[in-house]
């Protein structure tokens, strides 16, 4: 039964592999492995979509993303960590709230937002509105406040002011739980589709994920090319996850139990 | 044990002279200012405009006035057919999902429990490996492989038992449980990795002690295993209620919108068609305003019920 299960799970993948290496002949056979693999599907993916420049945008995107996301989650973070404020309970309950918001409830008024500035099809659009993170600020919060009083402390009697103290104490013991929010932050989104979806729509601007299913939607039955496309929008990702499994699993573990 | 509980106990355990109040001035705040204030106009903004659009008939263009209606959205949205099939087939979802999303993983998670080590690290990894993709290319997989010709279940359909063609997509019968089937196989793997993070903290002693007093395997896994990591499950549940609708949606948007007739459309998606289709704001805004507090009772009992069951076993 396990290895059944593990076969259903993974074989999908590895099929969408195999059949963006097979040729026209033997795309609809039932053998494994081409009869003589190609790259004729990826070939044809890079004439017929602006696949670079979707490339390029994603690679943008995510990495602007995830940066920005540590960074606004770390500052936020020591705060709410480090000490008491006024409203601080508030402050950071309203954080959380935001797991509650789902995307559709916001879609319109902030699609409209973006409208307005003149934004649709720009990198911006699809950067700025995703700048901070709930689940980073929590997953930091829990971490700073697991730090010993002490540590503040001695850097308090330093003479450190609060910036110094975050680069010089903060950060450094933070480092494996930031490592593991910026996997799990840039897998998200790369993946990410609805917001692309709704603030872009022309190919040479928009993300790989929207590219696929543009592509999907002009050429629905062109299986090798469709196949090469989605390999290429997953294959980093595959390959994060291979150097780096242990990671990600644990981040979505706690993504879950946020 | 739930988040909520930890981070109560964390919470607790800080120590009095780190945190006292106001020592630090304005600087937290200053600390605090980006998130706050990309989740205020992101989120929090958007959401109350949300609340007063659903007064409103309007159709997105930006030169077309807003003609104000009072309840006339929410009255039209609750009375709607398409509403109605929506929120039956939302509950369809959740009901189809909780099988693979609870009670599977349970069973795995248990059952790969024994294996050594590196075993079950390289198991676990393995069957998580559907969670990483990408929605779009989940569904364009899928499309491939449910191909009514030439896709591999088809052939395989048609060399083993002679049947087929079976244009699972296009069935109004089988669509809805085909995307259900689907996005149960994306979640299967994340849903063993929080069981077996909770089935960690269980402790052997007890196992080993009914073991002793002769309760069978079973009856351990029963009587003692599934009681004490009950807030996990809870917390699976809670998850696949408030968000099979989210999982399935990007499913249904590029494998079947909707349809057939309405067959596979859930209330995301008719949001979705709401606005972005028919551009009729004041509807997607009524019915988005009614999902959220919808789905906000909801999350509110499972918070509860969670934090009562962790407070019991404590």
């Amino acid at each position: 039964m396990l290895a059944v299960l593990s076969a259903v799970c993974l074989f999908p993948i590895l099929w969408m592999l195999l059949s963006s290496l097979k040729g026209d002949a033997d795309i609809s056979s039932l053998t494994l492995l081409p009869h003589v693999p190609t790259l004729a599907n990826y070939a044809a993916v890079v004439t017929e979509l602006p696949i670079l420049a979707m490339i390029a945008n994603t690679v943008v995107m995510a990495g602007a993303v995830t940066v920005l996301q540590l960074v606004t989650s770390v500052l936020a973070a020591y705060a709410f960590g480090r000490w008491r404020f006024r409203m601080d309970w508030l402050l950071y309950t309203l954080v959380i709230g935001t797991w509650l918001v789902p995307f559709q409830i916001t879609m319109i008024p902030n699609y409209v937002v973006i409208a307005g500035l003149h934004w649709l099809n720009t990198l911006q659009a699809l950067i700025v509105p995703q700048v901070a993170s709930a689940f980073g600020v929590i997953l930091l919060t829990q971490a700073v406040r697991s730090f010993p009083a002490a540590l503040f402390d001695a850097a308090s009697l330093d003479g450190a002011g609060s910036w110094t103290t975050l680069w010089r104490v903060v950060l450094p013991n933070l480092r494996a739980t930031l490592a593991a929010l910026a996997i799990l932050q840039f897998i998200s989104s790369w993946n990410e589709y609805f917001w692309p979806l709704l603030v872009t729509d022309k190919p040479t601007h928009t993300v790989l994920q929207v590219g696929l299913q543009m592509f999907f939607t002009d050429q629905g039955n062109q299986w090798g090319p469709l196949m090469a496309a989605a390999s290429i929008a997953s294959l980093p990702i595959l390959a994060v996850f291979l150097v780096s499994q242990r990671q990600v699993m644990d981040a979505f573990v706690r993504s879950g139990l946020k | 044990m739930s988040a909520i509980a930890s981070e109560e106990a964390t919470l607790v355990a800080v120590p009095r002279a780190r945190r006292r109040l106001g020592a630090a001035g304005l600087r937290p705040y200053l600390y605090i200012l980006p998130v706050v204030a990309s989740l205020g106009f992101w989120i929090y903004w958007p959401l109350l405009r949300t609340f007063f659009l659903g007064f409103y008939t309007w159709n997105l263009l930006p030169t077309t006035p807003r003609v104000w209606v009072g309840l006339g959205n929410y009255a039209r949205v609750v009375g709607l057919q398409e509403m109605g099939i929506a929120l039956r087939n939302t509950l369809i979802y959740v009901v189809g999902m909780l099988p693979l999303s609870v009670a599977l993983p349970l069973g795995i998670a248990l059952l790969t429990q024994n294996l050594g080590a590196r075993a079950r690290g390289v198991y676990r990894a393995l069957i998580f490996m559907p969670m990483l993709m990408a929605p779009v290319v989940v569904a364009t997989i899928w499309d491939w492989m449910l191909d009514p010709t030439g896709g591999l279940v088809d052939s395989l359909l048609h060399a083993v038992f002679g049947l087929g063609p079976v244009y699972w997509l296009n069935s109004q019968t089988w669509a809805i449980w085909v995307i259900t089937a689907i996005a149960g196989w994306k979640v299967v793997g994340f849903a063993v990795l929080i069981f077996a993070a909770a089935l960690t903290g269980v402790s052997r002693e007890y196992l080993e002690a009914a073991a002793v007093d002769g309760a069978a395997a079973w009856q351990r896994t029963w009587h003692i295993v599934v009681p004490l990591i009950l807030p996990s499950i809870l917390l699976v549940v809670m998850l696949t209620v408030l968000l099979s609708a989210q999982w399935t949606f990007p499913l249904i948007n590029v494998m079947t919108q909707g349809g057939p007739v309405n067959a596979t459309t859930n209330i995301y998606f008719e949001l979705w068609q709401f606005g972005f289709q028919s551009y009729n704001v004041g509807w997607a805004s009524a019915a988005a305003v009614l999902l959220f507090l919808g789905f906000g009772v909801i999350a509110w009992g499972f918070t509860a019920l969670m934090n009562r069951v962790a407070y019991r076993d404590s």
